[in-house]
């Protein structure tokens, strides 16, 4: 039984002949299945492995490296909360103890109770002019305050406002050349 | 659009960022954009393009200041296969955020100055390697390249040439190893990020083993300004041998941070005190980094040194990649180091062991020191592991600047590490609190 679906699968095949060599692959692909699983299992790296012709391990190696990619559950909605020295110097250690006991976690990775959030400390986020600043579901939360933190999370807990809060992810591939996922009839399982 | 916290109708660079929805490509445009791509590939040679912008003197903008034509010239002419421009959108160099502004308000800028760039070297695609968090800059270069190659200026006839350009986006998932240029292209390769040793140089072989040039967000956002303009008028501007703007970002302890686009040769005073608002009301400016958290600090007192890239190498610092964080005298320059190597050694690839193992020691030393552990013995470790991290001992300049960090604090604020290590008191947060 797989853990990614076969479209996916099939998406992932076609992506190295986006690229001069197909190993470019790799990162859009474990992207693609990270963005389907959650986070990135041994069994769906084994999958994007075999759909790549690659060593499990060397997809590992990969992942591995990059902080982008989870290898472990995180919550639907993650903070990254930037604790470099600009936003360090602009109250992110405060900020940092806010969202930990607004989501109610003692520590980085770990999931709230409803499993909605969970909070990283990452590295310079690159917008310094708004310090402290977090990414959070794909955007950036600028100048923030506890105040603004707590009405983050009050949108993600509402249903209705969740809606209009969350803009559509963006494409992880190159120039958005998605391919559409194509409908199959389910087979119907045996035994 | 973003939300603008900076310089808007600057000589150069943020020339056109006061006009609304200049990312898209009809309003680009309309003020005169892509002119210099439709010059470029209708009536110029290759040659000619690289001689206007060694005409402008213009240096590379990610932080080694390196001068773009000769860049550009190193990448033989005559080979047969693939050659690529590679764009480093990696911006993660802790304090600059000025790739980001430009790539939020005018991505056709960086497009078309991509395109250029490949034409001049003979080569036919631009891969813009863009970090993974910048979200709303990959959303913006997106749909900049769909429309640019809708309405033909890029492809395989652009401008109804037979001379096929692209840019095509490629993005990082979280390392600051990938600003620096063979690591970067280690992962458009689809491995981990470690930087190659050198030789061969990028040029001779670089993405995907080919000739390749990498160049930075701001340097390719020049160069189409330098196209309409002309080089010798880029050169009027700046210093003798610095020439033209360039964006600095001001972050920290300052009343309007922002990215803010200079005349090089200005100081860093106008900068931080005029642009930038100055130091927060009754609180004084103690130190700054002049080029990213990798440049060597300088104190308050010499805030009136010149921007000139040269004379901040003499002093043995650097413009960098233009990030200047402000610290005042509310806060403690030992933890603001410590903080620092807690991100070098967390970022080392880990390939060379003088930054892997130099990195982890240095974070461990501070720690104990800021636990009131220090003493005389911890001075010398951090003086001896600056030393190892640094000189050259790794293949990329991730250990050095890490050894700068401590290297320049301890000689310019020697004072605040004797109170934490022989006092085990920090007289910056004790006047906090007493104040």
């Amino acid at each position: 039984m797989s853990v990614l679906s076969e479209h996916l699968i099939e998406e992932i095949r076609e992506l190295p002949a986006k690229y001069p060599q197909p190993r470019s692959a790799v990162m859009p692909a474990l992207d693609l299945a990270q963005e389907e699983a959650g986070y990135l299992t041994p069994e769906a790296m084994s999958e994007v492995a075999a759909a790549l012709n690659l060593d499990p391990g060397y997809v590992e190696g990969v992942a591995t490296f990059y902080t982008l990619f989870h290898l472990e559950p995180v919550g639907k909605h993650r903070f990254y909360v930037c604790t470099n020295l600009s936003c360090t110097l602009r109250g992110a250690t405060d900020i940092v103890e806010h969202v930990k006991s607004a989501i109610g976690v003692h520590e980085a990775g770990e999931l709230s109770k409803d499993g909605f959030f969970s909070y990283e400390e990452v590295e310079c986020l690159g917008a310094c002019e708004y310090a402290p600043v977090m990414r959070l579901d794909h955007r950036y939360e600028k100048d923030l305050t506890a105040n603004k933190i707590d009405a983050l999370i009050a949108e993600r807990r509402s249903p209705t406002k969740a809606a209009v809060a969350h803009a559509p992810l963006p494409s992880p591939l190159p120039e958005g050349e998605r391919a559409k996922p194509k409908p199959r009839a389910r087979k119907p399982k045996s035994g | 659009m973003a939300e603008q916290r900076g310089t808007v109708g600057g000589p150069v660079l943020t020339e056109w960022f006061a006009t609304k929805d200049l990312h898209k490509l009809d309003v680009y445009e309309s003020l005169g954009g892509y002119s210099a791509l439709r010059k470029v590939v209708k009536e110029m040679t290759a040659g000619q393009v690289i001689d206007e912008v060694k005409a402008s003197g213009l240096r590379g903008r990610g932080g080694a200041d390196f001068p773009t034509a000769t860049k550009w010239s190193f990448v033989p002419k005559d080979h047969p296969g693939p050659k690529y421009i590679v764009v480093n959108a990696d911006e993660s160099e802790p304090g600059s955020a000025k790739d980001r502004y430009l790539m939020e308000n005018s991505p056709h800028m960086l497009v078309e100055g991509a395109a250029i760039a490949s034409f001049a070297i003979g080569g036919h695609a631009a891969w813009v390697y863009i970090r993974g968090e910048y979200d709303l800059p990959f959303e913006m270069l997106r749909d900049a390249i769909a429309e640019a190659r809708a309405k033909g200026y890029l492809g395989d006839h652009p401008f109804g040439t037979d001379y096929p350009l692209e840019v095509r986006l490629y993005r990082g998932h979280g390392a600051y190893i990938c600003g620096e240029e063979t690591a970067l292209l280690e992962s458009l390769e689809g491995k981990r990020a470690q930087p190659r040793s050198r030789p061969p140089f990028p040029a001779v072989k670089g993405a995907w083993g080919m000739p390749t040039a990498v160049n930075n967000v701001e340097t390719l956002s020049t160069v189409p300004w330098i196209m309409r303009h002309g080089g010798a008028e880029y050169a009027k501007r700046g210093t003798e041998k610095s020439k033209g703007t360039r964006m600095v970002t001001v972050s920290g302890d300052v009343q309007k941070p922002g990215n803010y686009e200079i005349e090089i040769g200005v100081t860093y005073r106008h900068i931080i005190e005029e642009l930038a608002g100055g130091p927060i009301p009754g609180r004084k400016i103690k130190v700054f980094w002049p080029g990213g958290s990798s440049a060597k600090v300088l104190p308050a007192s010499m805030l009136d040194t010149s921007t000139d890239l040269d004379g901040l190498k003499a002093l043995g610092t650097m413009g960098g990649s233009g990030g200047i964080i402000v610290m005042d005298d509310s806060h403690c320059v030992v933890k603001g180091a410590a903080r620092l190597l807690r991100f070098y050694a967390f970022e080392s690839c880990g390939k060379c062991t003088p930054c892997r193992v130099g990195g982890n020691w240095a974070v461990r030393t501070y720690d104990r020191i800021l636990a009131g552990q220090g003493s005389q013995l911890e001075l010398g470790i951090l003086e001896r592991v600056s030393d190892g991290l640094q000189n050259g001992r790794c293949l990329c300049g991730l250990g050095d600047a890490a050894g700068w960090v401590i290297e320049s604090t301890m000689r310019h604020f020697r004072n605040e590490y004797e109170e934490h290590c022989l006092h085990n008191v920090c007289s910056v947060e004790a006047a906090l609190v007493n104040a």
